[in-house]
């Protein structure tokens, strides 16, 4: 599948334990996404869920296999031009958040941009994802759904082919997270963005008609 | 968003970090930019003083203290040489001018010299208002005489003898031409008058010359230098004053009682001033000096002392660059998940790098900013010592070059203390610092 968004092919990534020998955390054969796909990636605590993802993000590199993005093979880039490749084409929305505490609302989205050159409007994004009226709080001033959804405006704010979720309602209420959940659908909907999220909550999966287990991509 | 913007934001989230270690930099760069303005300062000051002013003849002693007092209107006289060396200098074919100048009282702190009219002439000192003083040889030869007779009469009260009857001499006005400063800051004008205190500085117990009032003719314009702060007299007056009789035992058939502190050759060509110069200091009754020298040595024992407040201030500055290494690099253990997110975003190690060392550069630039207005603001207080202790002040808004180079050292050590952070911020796992907290 040449227009595919993510392809992952014999991806192989292990740590070196306290005792010396080596635990393989992830094996994939073959996975592949395509623009505008939207799966749940499901898989018990510490079943290698975020070290996959930031595999796929370029964070962390594979001990072999290759990763394509758009068509990039990221683990082929030198470190400096995968970070540029990762700013401008994959959007990242984390459990806990992670928006820096000393910017604004509008400062994290557009601290975002910064780095991936992105041309989108920061204000509109917000006012999209309902955050009109909080565009200059810090994310103490902000409910903790609040935050999830500064965090999903940064991530799509350089209109990403690829939006990484790693468990992003895990640190929210049954509500919020339902409505985060369906803002972030909606929202990589509406801009064909192929979305990879990983849960291990049921209530999740049951929103994604493709739900794959860690376990069947080896 | 630019990365000044993230580097402001991560100074203003540790304000007191950032805080205490800009004042740290302020405070060495304020103190280096102090010393260099005052001594800068304080040295053109004194070798502007000493333009025209080619050899000064005193008693032997000190050269520097004769050319303190002289020149400066500083310190003691050493003491007094005969006035028969004024006329043989003046009549020297190779002295343009020889101006004698006699020393001992005040008006408000401010000296008093006696000289004759040739001092503004030689010196080149323009009159802002009025005119020179009246001062004649004839004047001031009766001046010695009644200045011996006056010492004659003080021996014979101290044996118990009759005084004999003084003779009747003919005075000239007391006149004075006062410096510009001292016109400043007394407020004395051209016509009025003022009496003397006893003493070069002042003291509560001095005596005042109270029969003795001077009138003042001129104000001088100002020159920069000591000559601002001083009140020129016609030096036949001075010699009117009890007290200012110059010799406790006068010697008989002395044809010329007199004596100066002091007395400053201009030359008809440089070539005679070593000759002149060894032949007074070959003699018993005079010493010579050269001025220039006399500030140069000065200076280079100030040298010194400068050297060592320097090398203070340097010390100050190299702590200051210590604790913001040591502050900065502290923080990075806080501050390693907002690295890592940054880096998730997309912002390469290099970055972060020049983040961390644009946070030390700042906060530096910044003390190096506020140092530089401090040490400004050290020189305008500093100035009313300086005054006291010199007679001179410095301009304390004007810049030195010297500035410029004590702020980019300042940057340049925000620059090697930002590396350290910097480089363990550029090591930053980016995986394990995005995982959630527990």
């Amino acid at each position: 599948m040449n227009d595919a968004v993510l392809s992952l092919r014999e991806v192989r990534k292990s740590y070196r334990e306290a005792d010396g020998n080596r635990l393989d955390v992830i094996q994939v054969g073959q996975f592949e996404l395509a623009a505008g796909d939207q799966i749940a990636l499901v898989g018990s605590s510490g079943s290698g869920k975020s070290t996959l993802l930031n595999l796929i993000a370029g964070i962390l590199l594979p001990d072999a296999g290759v990763v394509c993005v758009n068509g990039t093979d990221i683990t082929q880039l030198p470190e400096a031009k995968r970070d540029r490749f990762r700013a401008g084409n994959i959007g990242y929305v984390f459990q806990s958040f992670n928006l820096l505490q000393g910017f604004t609302a509008l400062e994290n989205v557009r601290l975002g941009q910064m780095f991936g050159n992105g041309t989108g409007d920061a204000v509109e994004l917000l006012k999209k994802v309902g955050l009109a009226h909080r565009l200059h709080h810090k994310p103490r001033a902000l409910s903790v759904g609040e935050q999830q959804r500064v965090a999903i405006a940064r991530a799509l704010v350089n209109a990403p082919a690829l939006v990484l979720a790693d468990e992003p309602t895990g640190s929210l209420d049954a509500a919020n997270g339902t409505a985060v959940l369906e803002l972030l659908r909606q929202v990589c909907t509406e801009g064909r963005h192929t979305l990879l999220m990983v849960t291990h909550d049921p209530a999740v999966m049951r929103h994604f008609e493709r739900v794959v287990r860690l376990e069947e991509l080896r | 968003m630019n990365l000044f913007k993230i580097v402001t934001k991560n100074m203003r989230q540790r304000a007191l970090a950032t805080t205490l270690t800009g004042i740290s930099v302020a405070l060495a760069v304020a103190l280096t930019v102090a010393i260099v303005h005052i001594k800068r300062g304080m040295q053109q000051r004194f070798e502007q003083s000493t333009l025209g002013y080619e050899m000064v003849i005193g008693a032997k002693g000190s050269p520097l203290q004769l050319v303190l007092n002289t020149v400066f209107n500083l310190d003691i006289s050493p003491g007094n040489i005969p006035w028969t060396l004024v006329e043989k200098l003046q009549a020297d074919r190779r002295v343009k001018a020889a101006v004698p100048f006699s020393v001992g009282d005040n008006y408000r702190g401010f000296r008093i010299i006696g000289t004759t009219g040739a001092f503004g002439e030689t010196f080149g000192y323009k009159l802002a208002e009025g005119r020179w003083f009246t001062c004649s040889i004839e004047a001031l030869r009766d001046a010695f005489k009644e200045a011996l007779e006056h010492s004659q009469e003080r021996i014979a009260k101290e044996k118990g003898d009759a005084p004999a009857k003084p003779a009747a001499h003919h005075h000239n006005a007391a006149e004075a031409v006062i410096g510009a400063t001292v016109a400043q800051e007394t407020g004395l004008r051209v016509g009025q008058k003022f009496i003397a205190a006893h003493g070069v500085e002042v003291s509560p117990n001095a005596e005042e010359h109270t029969d003795n009032p001077w009138t003042i003719t001129g104000i001088l314009a100002p020159t920069g230098t000591a000559v601002d702060r001083g009140l020129y007299i016609n030096l036949d007056s001075f010699y009117h004053i009890e007290g200012h009789e110059v010799r406790d035992a006068p010697k008989d058939n002395d044809p010329d009682p007199g004596q100066v502190s002091a007395i400053a050759l201009k030359l008809r060509s440089p070539i005679h001033a070593f000759p002149i110069y060894r032949e007074i200091n070959d003699g018993e009754e005079a010493m010579a000096a050269f001025p220039a020298v006399e500030v140069r040595k000065l200076f280079a024992i100030v040298g010194n002392i400068d050297r060592i407040l320097l090398a203070q201030a340097i010390l100050i500055g190299l702590v200051a660059g210590v604790a913001i290494a040591v502050s900065i690099y502290n923080s990075m253990s806080e501050r390693r998940r907002e690295i890592a997110i940054l880096r998730a975003l997309g912002a390469r190690r290099g970055t972060i790098f020049a983040i961390v060392v644009l946070e030390a550069v700042a906060i530096c630039a910044a003390g190096a900013v506020a140092g530089v207005a401090g040490g400004h603001l050290i020189v305008m207080v500093a100035n009313a010592a300086l005054r006291h202790v010199s007679g001179f002040t410095v301009a304390p808004l004007t810049m030195e070059v010297a500035e410029l180079w004590v702020v980019a050292g300042s940057v340049a050590l925000g620059a090697l203390a930002g590396i350290g952070p910097a480089w363990r911020a550029y090591r930053t796992e980016v995986a394990e610092n995005l995982a959630p907290t527990s």
